[in-house]
């Protein structure tokens, strides 16, 4: 067959099954530097700028060694969605399509390869029986576990097209198919406690399997050490050992679990030891270090000792993490959990209670305390700790500067006209003009639909536009920011319903979740396959029939689909047990039973 | 004998318990010739269930199957609901008029909830999922189960009486076949046994770890009666080949090891020409009993020769009465002493002595000083297994406190009257506190039903808090004094059995069930000793 007769064939079949495709690749011309030419077995061969595209002394033999190792790994994986990033001249996926009966998706990134391929091989069966994700178009997501493939001769073409290909596929093959058991490890206390909560809700609400070892509960024994011994370095020697034994205990945890994922949020008590048993145990170490990392510096001793540090920072931090050891370092800056951080209602007596023109809810660091002096002519409350000899603010401070809970502030943003929010600094008076990460408060204050000024950080503009927070340069520009929305309610209202969006749509603990576990997806795919994965009631949905069906319908799709899940509502029901709850209660007795010593 | 068409026995237990359902499904043919009788069972087991006569039907299910697929998860989750809906889907159709569940287990009562049969007899569920035993005597076996240290009826009595009694067959049954008569005949010509020489077979292993002798106590055995002149063949599965070749060092070149070269026919066959069986608590001992086989059955670790001894007539049993016999289930014993204090020389004497069926001689083994009890299998004047103890005529505490209620289970549940004698060695005083208790409660219940009517909802509530309070009382004797807990646990099982009815229906319900408790411990009472036998009669009591 000719070319133009070939080309004319596959476009037959694209104009049945992926006309957008086909209108793409009809404008592009062939790649450049694309040569075809006839192998010693009669094989069609393809070049683009000298690199091969296939293994030019035995193509088919090759693709088949390739599909065979393939399967291997989408059965490790328990995946029923091969996502195959790269099309060539198709030998690698009609060997695939041969040996694994479940959904074979082909992403080609490259319209020029894509439009040289149709015209050199007859690929039509092939398009037949496959998924095409064209050039500029994005693998959707799905609840099918899914391994990516990429064909290795592809990501030499000169361009990076289809590296970037992978990369994008995994992120989306791992939000659809990995279900991981993730062990979130809160600090004992500060401000980045409440952040592993919502980290581990978050992880929850996206149908991962995670559990919060919350440490606070020992805080109070931390605490009472410092009666051991006067001296510093006694009192370290203590509070380290006692750091380990928590440390410890978390591997234990791990252990007990078989966790995939540990996540560590910043000052959670683990040292080498523990993060090395952690390893020994399978699991890998990710470290969410939401502070500071020029004021917070233990991180030094314990990066070397993740696979994973997310920092709030990026550049020079990135550069001291990798110059520290850390397995791979990404941004994540923080977020909003919308279930706590929302717009209220506020009843008049809560409006009394928490209201005012101004406002701040935090810690007294240096800075603030200076700053917030400038507002003292005006209706100002500031909430929070660390306030001890604050001078003049001492009468503007509520409650004598005892915590504020999550869900206090939320009502004080929502009662409050304006809201200040200035990041702290142990050495700036005012705004700090290097100040780069952005804090979880302005995330929360957007959330929570409430209006606030912030003070200009290097990384703002990325994650809310001018249009949607009111930043300021100074503490003179935040009270005449201040001074001018006073009186400017509709002003007001266009911002936070700005900001809101915004957050809603980018700022949430789920995306950041979502972000944080595409990236240890892509990294240790084969690592985290190895592990038997967590089912769900969405992976069992569409086989169910008759009454199971009807069953899972009370259940969301991120339910795991296990005994245990599946006879939890049994006591809360009133009337007789339906055949599924019936059929799964004696599965579970057996379960108890026979199979206990086993599951030890 | 209870009359139906269609009749389901559940029994996922094991080779034993199959072959001890085999008197009731021979009751329940007598007295319903015309009846389908369905059998379902696991399918590692259901090989010996082909030799039990009277089932028409076999259901197969495969345990280890779904164990794999729950242990999996996942999608094979979803396999094993699939199956098991399946199997209910099938058993409904089949429209059966009574179930017996053999199986005293809540999975096993789920089950049999899920099947929607008129007439279940042991575990069950409510339509709402919760637990009821509705038939007296599957109450009376699970108490049994609970509290094994003091029963005192064989487990085949106990099915016969959930399968509504009759009379008295004395014997397991199985059909063994010519296929395996040759296969046994083979291999004992194959190791040189003439017609004339006296076979003992040793039953090396066991399902439980904690049931198995020594394994240098069978080999000790086995050269004693070899050198006897007996031939010794060693019997088990293929999982107990190393434990024979353990043994068969020790005994020397005349064994023979039949281990693992026998199916359940072949196996059955050569117990049947052998002269007698050793075994501790075992499948193949319920085997030999079917097939007329004497057994010296060895009893120690958690194995009760009240409860799962042979059923058949002069079977000798050893039990090692020690102190903390009989082991729970749910235990690993870390020190079990027990299995040697039974030792190869007493087997040894005990064997000969069966085989010559010299009754003094085991009588005087009996009579030795330690702990190991000598039993003889045998049968009431009503047809109920029995052991005797040989080598003495007065009961040890626990025997006397067994042997009392025993009596009053029977008089309870089957009319029959006390014996006359007396068992003064067990402190009665908990019973008179039981008697007294349940008599309360029966005069509370009486109450209420008197003034359900027409009282007001608080006189109601007041009587309601005082049985509330008469409840939590006995529950608090029953947690001082073991020797009672029988009495309340059936007690209990029979108010999980209270229909969801008015509150005169609870009242006469819960005055029916304080009247047999009193009508009990009074039984226990006079039988240690104290009182005399009322003349009234209680069967019925529980139905």
């Amino acid at each position: 067959m000719m070319g133009p007769q070939m080309l004319e064939r596959n476009r037959e079949v694209l104009q049945s099954r992926f006309p957008d495709i086909l209108l793409v690749v009809a404008e592009a011309p062939v790649v450049a530097g694309f040569e075809c030419t006839h192998g010693a077995d009669g094989c069609i061969l393809a070049s683009v700028a000298g690199v091969p595209l296939q293994n030019p002394h035995g193509p088919v033999e090759e693709a088949r060694r390739w599909a065979r190792a393939s399967v291997e790994k989408l059965e490790l994986a328990g995946a029923r969605r091969a996502i195959v990033v790269g099309l060539g001249l198709g030998y690698h996926v009609e060997a695939l399509l041969e040996c694994f009966d479940g959904t074979v998706i082909v992403v080609e990134p490259n319209p020029g390869l894509l439009r040289a391929a149709l015209g050199a091989r007859d690929l039509s069966g092939l398009l037949a029986r496959v998924e095409l994700v064209g050039p500029g178009a994005e693998l959707a997501d799905s609840l099918e576990p899914s391994r990516v493939l990429p064909y290795a001769p592809l990501l030499l073409v000169a361009g990076g097209l289809h590296r970037d290909a992978v990369e994008r596929s995994q992120r989306v093959a791992g939000r659809s198919g990995a279900r991981l058991r993730v062990l979130v490890v809160s600090p004992m206390y500060g401000g980045s406690h409440p952040i592993a909560g919502h980290a581990c809700r978050a992880l929850n609400r996206l149908g991962h399997e995670a559990e919060l070892l919350d440490l606070s509960t020992f805080f109070e024994g931390f605490r009472g050490l410092s009666g051991f011994a006067t001296k510093d370095s006694r009192r370290r020697q203590t509070e380290s050992l006692y750091c380990d034994a928590l440390g410890d205990g978390v591997a234990a945890r791990v252990e007990e679990t078989g966790a995939d994922l540990v996540l560590a949020l910043a000052q959670a008590p683990l040292g080498e030891a523990a993060l090395r048993k952690i390893e020994r145990a399978g699991a890998l170490r990710a470290l969410w270090f939401v502070e500071d990392y020029r004021l917070f510096t233990y991180w030094r001793e314990v990066a070397q000792f993740y696979d994973y540090v997310f920092t709030i920072q990026r550049d020079e931090c990135h550069d001291a993490m990798g110059a520290a050891g850390a397995g791979h370092v990404s941004y994540l800056p923080c977020a909003f959990d919308p279930e706590v951080h929302r717009p209220l209602d506020l009843a008049r007596p809560d409006q009394l209670a928490y209201g005012s023109d101004v406002s701040f809810v935090g810690a007294g660091y240096r800075n603030r305390r200076d700053s917030f002096r400038r507002f003292l002519d005006v209706d100002f409350r500031l909430w929070g700790g660390d306030w001890e000899n604050a001078g003049d603010l001492k009468r503007n401070l509520e409650r004598d500067g005892a915590r504020i809970s999550s869900q206090e502030a939320v009502r004080i943003w929502n009662a409050t006209k304006v809201n200040l929010n200035l990041h702290s600094s142990t050495y700036c008076d005012g705004v700090d003009p290097r100040g780069d990460f952005v804090n979880p408060r302005t995330f929360e204050l957007a959330g929570a639909g409430a209006f606030q000024i912030v003070d200009e950080r290097a990384l703002l503009p990325e994650l809310f536009g001018p249009d949607e927070l009111v930043s300021v340069g100074s503490v003179d520009d935040m009270r005449a920011a201040t001074m001018h929305f006073l009186d400017r309610p509709e002003e007001r209202a266009v911002f936070e319903d700005r900001a809101r969006r915004r957050a809603l749509a980018e700022h949430t603990y789920e995306r950041r979740m979502e972000a944080l576990v595409a990236t240890v997806v892509a990294r240790d795919q084969d690592r985290l396959a190895k592990k038997p994965r967590v089912w769900t009631v969405a992976d069992v949905r569409e086989e169910a029939e008759g009454e199971l069906a009807r069953h899972l319908a009370r259940y969301t799709d991120t339910t795991p689909f296990t005994i245990d899940d599946m006879i939890r509502t049994i006591p809360d029901r009133h009337g007789p047990l339906e055949d599924p709850e019936a059929i799964f209660l004696f599965l579970h007795q057996f379960d108890d039973l026979y199979l206990t010593e086993h599951r030890q | 004998m209870t009359q139906a068409k269609r009749i389901l026995i559940v029994n996922l237990t094991r080779f034993g318990d199959l072959l001890q359902t085999s008197p009731t499904i021979a009751g329940l043919r007598a007295a319903n010739p015309g009846a389908s009788i369905t059998l379902l069972a696991d399918r590692n087991f259901a090989a010996v269930c082909e030799g039990i006569p009277g089932i028409d039907h076999l259901r197969r299910t495969d345990l280890d199957s779904l164990g794999h697929q729950l242990l999996a998860g996942g999608r094979d989750l979803l396999h094993a609901y699939a199956e098991v809906e399946q199997l209910v889907r099938e058993l409904r159709e089949e429209q059966f008029d009574l179930a017996l569940n053999f199986s005293s287990s809540a999975m096993s009562a789920v089950f049999l909830g899920l099947l929607r049969i008129p007439d279940v007899r042991g575990w069950s569920v409510t339509p709402e999922g919760h637990r009821v035993i509705a038939h007296p005597w599957s109450r009376l076996f699970a108490t049994l189960c609970l509290n094994r240290s003091l029963g005192d009826l064989n487990l085949v009595d106990s099915y016969r009486g959930m399968a509504g009694g009759g009379p008295g067959v004395e014997r397991l049954f199985f059909d063994v076949s010519a296929e395996g008569r040759a296969q046994a005949a083979g291999l004992l010509t194959d190791a040189g046994v003439r017609s004339e020489d006296q076979v003992v077979a040793l039953q090396l292993g066991a399902s439980r770890e904690s049931r198995v002798w020594p394994t240098e106590s069978f080999g000790a055995l086995g050269r004693a009666l070899t050198e006897a002149g007996f031939r010794v063949v060693l019997t088990g599965g293929g999982k107990e080949r190393e434990l024979a070749r353990e043994v068969s060092t020790v005994i020397g070149a005349r064994v023979i090891d039949a281990c693992g070269r026998t199916d359940i026919a072949g196996l059955a066959a050569l117990l049947e020409r052998c002269s007698l069986l050793v075994s501790g608590d075992t499948g193949p001992m319920h085997l030999a009993a079917a097939v007329g086989t004497p057994i010296v059955g060895l009893f120690f670790g958690p194995a009760l020769p009240y409860d799962t001894g042979p059923y058949g007539r002069d079977h000798v049993l050893l039990h090692a009465a020690v102190a903390c016999a009989p082991c729970s289930h749910a235990v690993s014993c870390l020190d079990p002493f027990c299995r040697s204090e039974i030792t190869p020389a007493q087997v040894a004497h005990a064997a000969t002595s069966r085989i010559r069926g010299d009754w003094a001689a085991l009588a005087d083994l009996g009579a030795l000083p330690g702990s190991v009890r000598v039993l003889r299998t045998g049968f009431d004047s009503n047809g109920m297994y029995q052991c005797e103890r040989l080598g003495t005529t007065s009961p040890e505490p626990d025997e006397a406190l067994r042997r009392a209620y025993r009596a009053t289970w029977l008089a309870a549940l089957e009319d029959h009257p006390l014996p006359p004698q007396t068992f003064s060695c067990v402190d009665p005083e908990p019973f008179v506190e039981i008697a007294a208790l349940a008599r309360h409660g029966l005069e509370l219940a009486g109450r209420l039903v008197s003034v359900a009517g027409r009282a007001s909802g608080s006189d109601i509530e007041t009587l309601g808090a005082e049985l509330a309070a008469l409840e939590r009382n006995l529950a608090g004797r029953a947690a001082v004094q073991p020797s009672v807990r029988p009495l309340t646990q059936m007690f209990r099982f029979g108010q999980e059995c209270l229909p969801d009815a008015d509150v005169i229906g609870l009242a006469h319900g819960t005055a029916e069930l304080y009247g047999t408790l009193a009508f009990e411990a009074d039984c226990m009472t006079r039988l240690l000793g104290i009182g005399q036998q009322r003349e009234h009669t209680h069967a019925g009591l529980h139905q």
